[in-house]
């Protein structure tokens, strides 16, 4: 091939003030390991600056974790910046402590899929990698 | 003579059992952290100095225990730990466990408070009495002691970056009260470099978030000497998915760190090292090693206590471990089986001879616990100290060759990483170069490899599954008119108080932080002043912030 294929660009961060990072350092080092260009952008990100950041790195795809229960809220607050931003082509996913019957809420306001806390890693991967590769036919 | 005895006759059985044994060596049992498990201990395996090294309980190097008499001297303390609403609802569940003759759990408070930021911050926004109690500033502190005496209660906060401004409160609210603070008793968690690495809730860069509990080890040293201003959270290390290695390791370092700065300040060890507790995780999982481990850390706290820090008081070198079951083991499938898990995790503690235990519930996977769950994590407690005959002898796994091995070996690769950090310029090095972050990362990354291909067993996770659904599931406690409510009773505050008091203790604490931490420069006194004129915890923390700034984490693994 003559041109050189863009690897896939993820950013990952917590919103809010929650701390747990376990999930989502082992989903940083998941995509890494899947060849993936991952920015991890650490703890107590406001909606704001995550959404920024995505768009500044011209990523495929924002990762967001949530433990301690803000997850509706906050990732309602990201959906709809990504709109006014008019970046609703990055791909919105959420993972962490999320109970079954808020993933439909998350899907409506924009959240393309939401990984809970028994998500395999290579489950993730594969769904990064499979919509990435639709973003970038689109 | 008895020992070469021993060796010929392990070399006659091994001849005679060649095939099987070779077969069972063959597959690599370790424990977790790596230390690997041979088929069978005996003598040659154990140290031939057994009491130099060992010794008796209650006396150095305490590895057989701190007391002599083990827990026919005293039960272990069942503990459990409760979540809270408002400053209103936690006052009245303060009193009623008075009142049935307890002492109040240790209370949680939420992530705003936590980090320091007032109910109207931006960020604080849809987490405003979510994970615990909204304390903003001594009025709320007013609110959940209405009715209650400081002097004659124990009060533990789970608090860390800004401990300092809950002890103020409570020294102010206790002065009010005409209180002796002599007498006063309670407990900060205050253990701010396990946030940096693990549990994540920091404010201020490394150096000055250290000068902040020195500064609280000092004044409670001078001031308030039954109170316990530190609690060292190992636990959260294995949380974060750090092996018990490293549990240990982190959690001693993080010690020492706190120990090197206050006795740097003039402090004597003998003074303030009593009231520092661990706080660690008890689990099932590699049972004997966890018991070991408790066992090491006494001799590892003991030694390190009596001969590097010159400690004369017995008293200062007995490690005191306080440990609860890990939520990271429990399944959310076939969820009966965690009573098992934390039923086992409760055997590991009391074999390892500590002073408290709590459990998990074996539905908090799901969410906030349900009162018969909570009971029955209790009860299960209440079976291994009253049915299993357990606590009736001290130590009942001293002189296992196998465990006293396993000691031997846990303390060697402790003080190895011990030693390691050391060279790297000791533990704020290690957290602000990222090693700490990056070792924690590593080991959750193995073992959740492990997990998903199948290597280590999770019963009902990835071996003997069976179908079944989520059962329902007990929501989370969060009324927004709860925010609002702390975000109004903020506003009214700033216009009643006395504001131009407020500005002058503010400048006062900027003032202190500027110059750099000493005896005489304490930030205790300025803050206690603020928060008598019911500053908030968002504008204590702010003068602070505008001094030293915010802590930016390593992010790379």
């Amino acid at each position: 091939m003559s041109t050189q294929q863009r690897k896939i660009r993820v950013l990952m961060g917590k919103p809010g003030l929650c701390g747990h990072d376990r999930g989502i350092v082992l989903v940083v080092m998941a995509l890494r390991d899947a060849g993936m260009e991952v920015i991890y952008s650490g703890r107590h990100n406001s909606p704001e600056s995550l959404v920024e950041v995505a768009i500044q790195e011209d990523v495929d795809v924002l990762g967001v974790s949530i433990l301690a229960g803000g997850h509706l809220s906050l990732c309602e607050r990201i959906a709809t910046l990504l709109r006014e931003r008019n970046a609703q082509d990055i791909v919105l996913l959420a993972g962490g402590f999320i109970p079954p019957e808020d993933i439909p809420k998350m899907k409506a306001f924009g959240v393309r899929e939401v990984f809970r806390d028994g998500a395999r890693l290579e489950e993730i991967v594969q769904f990064i990698e499979k919509v990435a590769t639709e973003r970038a036919a689109a | 003579m008895f020992l070469e005895q021993i060796k010929t006759a392990e070399e006659e059985w091994k001849e005679r059992h060649k095939d099987e044994i070779s077969q069972a060596e063959a597959v690599n049992a370790a424990c977790e952290d790596g230390i690997p498990l041979k088929v069978l201990y005996t003598p040659s395996d154990s140290k031939a100095d057994f009491y130099a090294e060992v010794g008796f309980p209650g006396d150095f190097p305490f590895t057989r225990g701190n007391d002599a008499a083990g827990y026919r001297k005293k039960l272990w303390t069942i503990s459990h730990y409760a979540g809270f609403g408002s400053p209103r609802e936690t006052n009245v569940l303060f009193r009623k466990m008075i009142d049935h003759g307890g002492v109040p759990p240790y209370m949680a408070l939420d992530l705003p408070t936590q980090l320091g930021l007032d109910p109207d911050h931006p960020m604080a926004r849809g987490e405003v009495g979510m994970a615990g109690t909204s304390v903003t500033s001594l009025r709320d502190w007013e609110t959940i002691f209405e009715g209650i005496k400081l002097e004659d209660t124990f009060v533990g906060t789970v608090i860390n970056a800004p401990a300092a401004v809950f002890l103020a409160m409570h020294v102010v609210l206790a002065e009010k009260q005409g209180a002796d603070l002599k007498k006063i008793r309670g407990n900060l968690q205050n253990d701010i470099l396990k946030e940096f690495t693990a549990r994540g809730n920091f404010i201020f860069p490394v150096a000055p978030s250290l000068r902040l509990v020195t500064d609280t080890l000092e004044y409670c040293a001078q001031h308030l000497p039954a109170y316990w201003p530190l609690n060292v959270c190992g636990g959260h290390y294995p949380e974060a998915g750090a092996n018990r290695v490293h549990e240990v390791a982190f959690a001693f370092a993080d010690a020492f760190t706190y120990i090197d700065d206050a006795i740097r300040r003039g402090v004597n060890i003998d003074n303030f090292a009593k009231g520092i507790f661990f706080l660690m995780k008890t689990n099932h999982t590699d049972l004997l090693e966890e018991a070991a481990k408790f066992r090491a850390m006494r001799k590892i706290w003991a030694t390190r206590l009596r001969d590097h820090y010159g400690a004369k008081d017995a008293e200062t070198m007995k490690c005191r471990v306080l440990a609860h079951s890990g939520g990271s083991l429990l399944t959310r499938e076939r969820p009966e089986l965690n009573i098992a898990r934390t039923t086992l995790a409760c055997v590991a503690g009391v074999l390892g001879g500590i002073q408290l235990i709590g459990l998990r519930t074996m539905d908090e996977v799901f969410g906030i616990p349900t009162e018969k769950s909570e009971l029955i994590a209790i009860g299960t407690q209440h079976v291994v100290a009253h049915e299993t005959g357990l606590p009736d002898v001290v130590d009942p796994l001293g002189g296992s060759y196998y465990v006293e091995a396993l000691t031997a070996e846990f303390e060697r690769k402790v003080l190895e990483e011990l030693e390691r950090i050391e060279r790297m310029g000791g533990m704020v090095k290690a957290i602000e170069c990222g090693y700490v972050r990056k070792a924690i990362a590593q080991d959750a990354y193995r073992t959740h490899r492990a997990w998903e291909n199948g290597d280590k067993v999770k019963v009902g996770v990835n071996k003997y599954q069976i179908e079944e659904n989520d059962p329902p599931r007990q929501p989370y406690a969060y009324k927004p008119e709860e925010e609002q409510r702390q975000l109004e009773a903020v506003r009214q505050l700033r216009r009643e108080r006395d504001n131009a008091a407020v500005d002058q203790a503010l400048k006062r604490i900027v003032e202190t932080a500027q110059r750099p931490a000493a005896t005489g420069n304490n930030l205790m006194p300025p803050i206690i002043e603020a928060v008598r004129a019911y500053a908030t915890i968002g504008e204590i923390c702010g003068a602070l912030r505008r001094v030293f700034g915010e802590y930016s984490e390593p992010t790379s693994f």
